[in-house]
């Protein structure tokens, strides 16, 4: 449509037309002209915008982070990478929204090789429907020379899957990456792998990959490193869902740390 | 009455090279019988090798040609699937006597009268025969006629007549050749001699002087290809359990060997699964292993193979790749000789619908697949499902199980009315989403230490004691802990007076995820 538009405007005036009608058209053509960028192609975009494909996502449930994320959202259909130090930083608070928004959806959920075990009571009360997580163990029975990626390679490739949550080993060879972001084209819906932090240096296959910290106790602080748009400069405190009460939030925070209270206890022996 | 008659040319070579691995027949193939070559295939052909050969003059011609001996068991074994097959799609299948002694039957004839309006004419019932036999892997001859035994001897013509009438079988029937008759084969050459060449020259002959000479069973043929007498079939009844074995040619040392024998058992079983309109619950793959006469050889006579599914199926693909993930776990003791197959655990339900646009059933019936897969391949622990447990010792509230994993329960499918519930902001009860094993903490000045750092107690005591009854009592004081870096842990120690677990210290016991 827009090829048509610039060839009418190469060609010369019919004379018919008067001057300013001309002129007019002319002002209209550069106007799409320069809105063209990204209406030309959704895989097209300008340095400063964000990524505006048009692909499907899924809330991330907190709508500070669904703003700074490419079309509002978790991507669908391809990885997301989150890095973080070791487990515990709230992570899993972070994703509960979308995974519980995939469970509600009556579509199922499977976490890989988590990094420890996992608490049923914990997820029940973010709103889990805990006996519907399958959790998919590949290293620990993994016959050698066997993919340990194998497992997590078929689960996106099957594109049944509702949400897959997979904790990669260290270290992860980047064809291996791109082998899995090719398999999560087939996959339908959203697929989280978390990595350790030093990843951060190597490149990733992956459209999405957000450096996750521990923002001080129920927050969590996010960098995204990389998206289809520019990269986050200022990092994006989000409040988590508290497990502290109001006073243990308020201590957290004024850094007045209570004396051990151990000595509250009198030994009555 | 429409007749459908099925007949394999080739069958005792098929069944023959079913036995054979990989690459080893493309030098050609043939069958011994009593030292002469029976049957031979077309790349044996080429190179001069006919029946009739003797054996050694059939290896001087083509030296790498592979012999096998003709086996009319295994036959038998190979024209029971068709069998089998043909049992889909109407209830009265017949085999139509071999005509040599000492041969198996190669012809299998459907009555398909009652069951042309349910599959949509003739035509398309023939491409689904065709299809359904296909993957058993023989190549075959569809001949129809309105009597049993015309469609019989019209099936060894070339090329086959599809007759629909009583008229047009007749009319095909006299001008085949005379030897198509059973037993004109053996007066072939008298007949030959007098000048009879074709069905329809004994037509015209006075029926007293052909019973005299031929015999009467001639008579009785040729009346009841005509339709001129009755010719009653006795249907056959699939059995009730499955059991078909495959004598391997060569001895097969890997398992990918294995798996092409397993791969023909597995196309018989759907054909046998497809004849009692049934699904497979397990099955079994039996590998009998070669003997070895030592003293004190322990190898076990046979390995024997169990594969359960979660859903019953009849996909042959999806059998396949279970079967393979388990082979590629299983050390074969010795070099397998002879793969038997068997299934008696089925379940009796409709064929599933087809479905042009992916829907719930197939979504599930696809993930289904995918768990049963994972497990082939990980073991059955390999994927697991989260579950409570109504404890409150937390490393016992939890617990993974691996039983019924694949077939996810869906409850919460009815409480979607609430997809967009938001998460709540404070949540009422503070437990870690990781536990892991409780981890000694360094102390200084009273206060834990996470990696040489101090952490800040910002919750508790919350104390947790139970467990007096089972032997493994907790009796410990829990605090959340904000870790240097902003992170929440959750840590214990024991409880001070009177504790009896006599664990001193500070616990890492889990992390705030």
């Amino acid at each position: 449509m827009v090829a048509a538009i610039v060839t009418a405007a190469a060609l010369p005036p019919p004379p018919s037309l008067p001057l300013s009608a001309v002129a007019k058209r002319q002002r209209g053509d550069a106007a799409v002209v320069r809105r063209m960028p990204e209406t030309l192609h959704p895989d097209l975009w300008l340095g400063h915008q964000l990524g505006r494909t048009g692909a499907q996502t899924l809330a991330s449930g907190f709508a500070r982070l669904d703003a700074e994320l490419p079309d509002g959202g978790w991507p669908r259909g391809a990885l997301s990478e989150l890095l973080l130090a070791h487990p515990g930083v709230g992570e899993m608070r972070l994703l509960a929204p979308a995974l519980v928004a995939t469970q509600r959806d009556g579509r199922l959920v499977m976490l890989f090789d988590p990094p420890a075990a996992l608490a049923a009571a914990a997820l029940a009360v973010l709103g889990f429907a805990v006996d519907e997580l399958l959790v998919v163990e590949t290293r620990a029975r993994l016959a050698p020379g066997s993919d340990g990626l194998w497992a997590l390679e078929q689960a996106l490739k099957s594109g049944h899957v509702g949400a897959i949550v997979a904790w990669l080993p260290q270290r992860l060879r980047a064809e291996r990456l791109r082998r899995l972001q090719l398999a999560a084209h087939r996959h339908d819906g959203v697929a989280f792998i978390l990595r350790e932090a030093a990843a951060a240096a190597r490149p990733t296959a992956a459209p999405l990959r957000v450096a996750l910290h521990a923002g001080g106790a129920d927050r969590v602080q996010l960098r995204v490193l990389k998206r289809r748009g520019p990269p986050l400069e200022t990092p994006l405190e989000l409040e988590l869902p508290s497990v502290l009460s109001a006073t243990a939030r308020r201590r957290s925070a004024s850094g007045k740390h209570r004396r051990l209270p151990a000595a509250t206890f009198v030994d009555v022996a | 009455m429409l007749w459908v008659a099925l007949h394999l040319p080739l069958l005792s070579l098929e069944s023959f090279a079913a036995t054979l691995a990989g690459r080893a027949a493309e030098h050609g193939i043939a069958l011994v019988d009593e030292h002469c070559i029976a049957a031979a295939d077309a790349a044996a052909i080429a190179q001069g090798v006919k029946p009739g050969l003797k054996r050694a003059t059939a290896l001087a011609l083509a030296p790498r040609i592979v012999l096998g001996q003709a086996d009319p068991a295994r036959d038998a074994e190979a024209m029971r699937s068709i069998v089998h097959a043909a049992l889909a799609f109407t209830p009265s299948v017949s085999l139509q006597p071999a005509t040599e002694p000492g041969r198996a039957a190669d012809t299998v004839l459907l009555e398909v009268q009652s069951c042309l309006r349910y599959f949509g004419g003739s035509e398309r019932l023939l491409e689904r025969v065709r299809a359904s036999i296909e993957p058993i892997g023989h190549s075959l001859r569809i001949a129809s006629a309105a009597t049993a035994q015309g469609a019989a001897i019209l099936a060894h013509l070339e090329p086959t007549p599809l007759c629909t009438t009583l008229e047009a079988t007749r009319r095909a029937l006299v001008a085949a050749p005379v030897w198509l008759l059973g037993p004109g084969r053996a007066h072939w050459e008298a007949l030959q001699g007098m000048g009879l060449r074709r069905v329809g020259d004994l037509l015209g002959l006075p029926r007293a002087g052909l019973a005299r000479r031929f015999g009467e069973t001639l008579l009785a043929e040729l009346d009841a290809a005509f339709g001129r007498r009755a010719d009653p079939r006795e249907p056959i009844v699939p059995a009730r359990a499955f059991e078909s074995r495959l004598e391997l040619f060569a001895r097969a040392d890997s398992s990918e060997q294995v798996l092409h024998g397993a791969s023909i058992l597995l196309a018989r079983l759907v054909a046998w699964l497809a004849a009692q309109h049934a699904f497979v619950q397990r099955f079994r793959l039996l590998m009998h292993h070669e003997t070895r006469w030592q003293q004190g050889d322990r190898t076990p006579q046979a390995t024997a193979l169990e594969i359960a599914l979660a859903e019953p199926s009849r996909d042959s693909a999806h059998l396949l790749v279970l079967l393979r993930e388990r082979l590629a776990h299983v050390q074969l003791p010795a070099p397998t000789l002879e793969l038997a197959l068997q299934a008696s655990d089925i379940v009796k339900r409709a064929a599933p619908n087809g479905e042009l646009f992916p829907t719930r059933q197939s979504e599930d019936e696809g993930l289904v697949r995918l768990i049963e897969r994972l497990q082939a391949r990980l073991g059955a622990g390999g994927v697991q499902r989260l579950c409570a447990a109504e404890d409150h010792r937390p490393e016992r509230a939890s617990a993974l199980r691996s039983d019924a994993v694949a077939r996810p329960s869906r409850a919460s499918r009815n409480a979607a009315a609430d997809a967009t519930a938001a998460l709540p902001s404070a949540l009422p009860c503070a437990r870690p989403i990781w536990l892991q094993l409780p981890e000694p903490l360094a102390e200084r000045d009273a206060r834990p230490l996470l990696e040489g750092r101090a952490l800040a107690l910002l919750s508790g005591p919350e104390r947790i004691e139970s467990g007096w009854w089972d032997d493994d009592l907790a009796e410990r004081d829990y605090f959340i802990a904000e870790a240097s870096d902003g992170a929440l842990v959750w840590i214990y120690r024991a409880r001070l007076p009177l504790s009896s677990s006599g664990e001193n210290g500070w616990f890492l016991h889990g992390r705030f995820g």
